[in-house]
């Protein structure tokens, strides 16, 4: 008797300590990276996706594998090979207190075009033709040919008030003037590079969010947003690097959470008839083109000891590939097996093509682009030449890569690739279909790299609306392009959020938002 | 003078037109912005509409012209990242660099002048040497460190300050600064502690070298003669015969810090113009590489104009002669 009377004054004594935490309403959050504006119509910045969310919903939403999930839209279907119908949510409401239609959609896929930058958001609408309000809470839209992929497009249309008028630009959202949405939170306040401020929207459609008062501030510096962290300024930072998630695991004060990223870092091999930068045996250079012999993509492929990549090089924040996407994606193949590192097979391929002895070839990789880029690729250049290749290998920053990679000026790259829409058409379609700009394929593919079997499956699964017919087709045309080794998948690169410990609860996600309403005081 | 003015602002003149022709070749030469931008799944028509839209599809001469043409009328473009004036968004940002440029100049020349006159006064005392020894400590150990460090000890460990960003603002005569609030100026000591180091070292040890060189010459030794007490030597006599060296490298300091105090900045998330122009660097935001290169051109000269002007004050035998 006497115990229990004790224990649960203890637990009560621990309730009135711990209350006034539990009580706390305000969430400080540490990110990398913030919006560069409040139009959620300017760029097609994961950031800026990441921050306006919080106040503008969109249409479709995605939930925390990419898959679709309702948003604004409570469901959609495609009522013929051109017409898709989306029917509205009823009772939501903007924060001015004005009801949600589809006029505000309309509006808003209008408006893109009008308004939006340099990173620009028609790439969610270039399917759309003409939109037609049906009834209020009806929508229908016809589209340039067929568009299976209409649904993910419009996980990233923001929708604002029909009211907000044509004329409105950067200047009235960045003031707040016009950043009324449906979402959790509005707007309080936002400085470029700085904080943005937002405050819990009570009549949220989906319930009003734990959190009363949120700041979402830029840190860009990863030593400064741990520091951030750990001198209590902040509650929860995303991007920990890998030294410091090391060093976290053995401080009870701090709690991680990690994730799956969708970004993959990839080898593209330039199989062209002539390689940008030459490949060199005893430094003269190779009649053709090595790498469009099969035998010595699958060398460099059984080369490379992936788990050594995760293990040591990325401090086992990391999952080795074999292919483009993460597994759950939409077209993910399951036949593709584990990619085994085996350096005789290797060798005795390579010999088999003709190079017993390597050869010299420049491999040319992004630098701090995504975390742990620059030593994988130092990683992989050891690798391979323990298969006897010289590798002159140099990671250049993005400001240099990108433009030079346009261009096509490297035999063999490595990037990071992120398939952020959840589905295999945005990754296989850029990168591994023949390059068609008429059908709008293959503007990533700059390796060159053209395989009609692979096409021709790819191309029959963009023209299928039916979503199991068209998975499977994607899954095939994966296998394909991975098994033909068109890119060599290395690693998943894994993301961590870092917070004070039992202060919240949230669960990571693949695209590494942090989205604050989805987070919990514990 | 006048003549020396006008002389001067069409050296300045010449040299902003010939850096600004700098930076924008140097600039295009980088690449495409559209490329580094635009997002993976835009087909080539969407990209070519941009290039255009942008401009870009001119020939480079054509883009120059454009570019100077718009200055003249005083508009310095627009943002391709942030969709806002260049001119507004540098001068959004750059009083919170100003702040801590300010602050972190006055220590490093309230400590950093006195302690190197008194290390040049006796050099061979053990405080002397101690000066020397902090001084090189100061200017070779790496900023973004002994950033790191102070943010260690001061923010982590006890908890005395925070570790990172700009406190709030206040109104101040007719400005709004961070340094008229308690909680701004807990926020600016350590970055600007961390700022002066480099300066405070700079400065110690130009002021000992002309402070032992001074006291060997014959003025010193005169003034001695007469009788004058140390005091007045070597504040009246001595101070101003070793402005001239300190002033100038004071001066190309204050501009280099002004415009590139980005490792602080970064280090201590302190929302400066350094930071905002490696930001445009790293995303190749054309119109704000250009226009703040061309704007930091501008500063770099008119400092040096206020140099030679302080020069002529401090030291009759320079003659301000026209263009000179």
């Amino acid at each position: 008797m006497l115990k229990t009377t004790l224990r649960s004054g203890i637990a009560t004594l621990a309730v009135l300590v711990t209350a006034p935490m539990a009580m706390s309403q305000d969430l400080m959050i540490g990110l990398r990276a913030g919006p560069d504006s409040i139009d959620p119509h300017w760029s097609t910045l994961g950031s800026q996706a990441e921050a306006l969310r919080h106040v503008f919903d969109t249409l479709v939403d995605v939930d925390e594998k990419l898959q679709l999930k309702p948003g604004l839209a409570v469901s959609w279907e495609a009522i013929d090979e051109t017409t898709w119908e989306f029917k509205m949510r009823e009772g939501v409401k903007f924060h001015d207190g004005s009801d949600f239609d589809a006029e505000d959609v309309k509006f808003s896929i209008e408006r893109i075009p009008e308004v939006t930058g340099p990173m620009p958001m028609t790439l969610y609408t270039k399917y759309v033709d003409t939109v037609e309000v049906v009834d209020p809470m009806t929508l229908r839209i016809t589209t340039k040919g067929m568009a299976p992929s209409l649904p993910n497009d419009f996980t990233r249309l923001f929708v604002v008030p029909s009211e907000t008028g044509m004329e409105a630009r950067n200047e009235e959202f960045n003031s707040g003037e016009k950043a009324i949405g449906t979402g959790p939170y509005t707007f309080v306040s936002w400085q470029p590079k700085g904080d943005l401020v937002l405050s819990r929207f009570d009549d949220y459609w989906d319930g009003a969010p734990a959190w009363e008062n949120v700041t979402r501030r830029e840190i860009a510096d990863d030593a400064a947003r741990v520091a951030a962290l750990k001198s209590g300024q902040v509650d929860l930072i995303n991007y920990v690097p890998a030294t410091d998630y090391l060093s976290m695991q053995n401080d009870n004060s701090l709690e991680t959470f990690v994730s799956d990223s969708v970004y993959i870092l990839n080898i593209a091999p330039s199989v062209k008839d002539e390689e940008p930068q030459p490949i060199k045996v005893n430094g003269v250079e190779v009649d053709g083109n090595p790498l469009q012999d099969l035998r010595v993509r699958k060398a460099l492929d059984l080369a490379i000891n992936r788990d050594v990549l995760v293990n040591v090089v990325l401090e086992g924040l990391g999952k080795p590939a074999n292919q483009l996407m993460p597994e759950g994606f939409f077209g993910y193949s399951d036949k593709l097996g584990v990619r085994e590192y085996d350096i005789e097979q290797a060798k005795a391929l390579l010999a088999e093509a003709g190079y017993p002895d390597g050869f010299e070839i420049d491999f040319t990789c992004t630098n701090n682009r995504v975390p742990g880029d620059a030593v994988v690729c130092e990683a992989l250049a050891q690798m391979w030449s323990r298969l006897g290749l010289t590798v002159n290998a140099q990671a250049l920053n993005g400001t240099v890569y990108f433009p030079a990679a346009a261009r096509e000026e490297y035999t063999m790259t490595m990037s990071a690739w992120g398939t952020l829409t959840g589905e295999a058409a945005y990754t296989y379609g850029a990168l591994t279909h023949t390059k068609d700009p008429e059908k709008g394929f293959g503007n990533f593919n700059r390796s060159g790299y053209s395989n009609p079997e692979f096409d021709k499956v790819f191309y029959e699964g963009s023209q299928t609306l039916d979503t199991e017919a068209r998975r499977k087709l994607y899954e095939d045309a994966s296998f394909i392009a991975m098994e033909d080794r068109a890119l060599i998948p290395t690693v998943i690169l894994q993301t961590v959020w870092a917070a004070k410990a039992d202060t919240l609860d949230m669960t990571p996600r693949v695209d590494q938002e942090t989205r604050a309403y989805a987070i919990t005081p514990e | 003078m006048f003549g020396y003015l006008v002389g001067r602002v069409a050296q300045a003149v010449v040299v902003v037109f010939v850096m600004s022709i700098i930076v924008f070749v140097g600039v295009y030469a980088i690449g495409n912005p559209i490329d580094v931008m635009i997002d993976p799944g835009a087909t080539a028509e969407i990209r070519e509409n941009l290039i255009r839209q942008y401009g870009l599809d001119q020939p480079l001469w054509r883009q120059y012209f454009t570019f100077v043409g718009n200055v003249l009328q005083g508009d310095l473009g627009r943002s391709m990242v942030y969709n806002t004036s260049v001119t507004g968004l540098v001068f959004s940002r750059l009083p919170a660099t100003l702040e801590l440029v300010l602050v972190s100049v006055t220590i490093a020349s309230v400590i950093g002048i006195p302690a190197g006159l008194y290390a040049g006064y006796k050099p061979d005392s053990i405080a002397a040497k101690l000066i020397m020894a902090l001084s090189v400590l100061g200017f070779s150990v790496p900023t973004f460190w002994i950033g790191m460090l102070l943010i260690m000890a001061f923010a982590v460990e006890l908890g005395w300050l925070p570790s990172g960003g700009r406190g709030e603002v206040a109104q101040f005569l007719w400005f709004k600064t961070s340094l008229a609030t308690t909680n701004g100026w807990e926020h600016v000591i350590m970055p600007a502690i961390n700022l002066s180091l480099f300066k405070m070292g700079l400065l110690i040890r130009l002021t000992r070298a002309g402070m032992v060189e001074a006291m060997g010459a014959e003025y010193v030794r005169f003034a001695r003669a007469q009788g004058l007490p140390d005091r007045q030597i070597v504040f009246s006599h001595i101070l101003r015969n070793i402005s001239i060296p300190v002033i100038t490298v004071f001066g190309l300091e204050l501009g280099s810090t002004l415009a590139f105090a980005v490792v602080t900045e970064t280090v201590f998330n302190w929302p400066g113009v350094g930071k905002l122009i490696i930001d445009s660097i790293l995303q190749l935001d054309r119109p704000v590489m250009v226009s703040y290169l061309v704007m930091v051109v501008i500063l770099f000269v008119m400092i040096n104009l206020i140099v030679d002007l302080i020069y002529a004050r401090l030291d009759p035998r320079v003659r301000l002669k026209g263009g000179s």
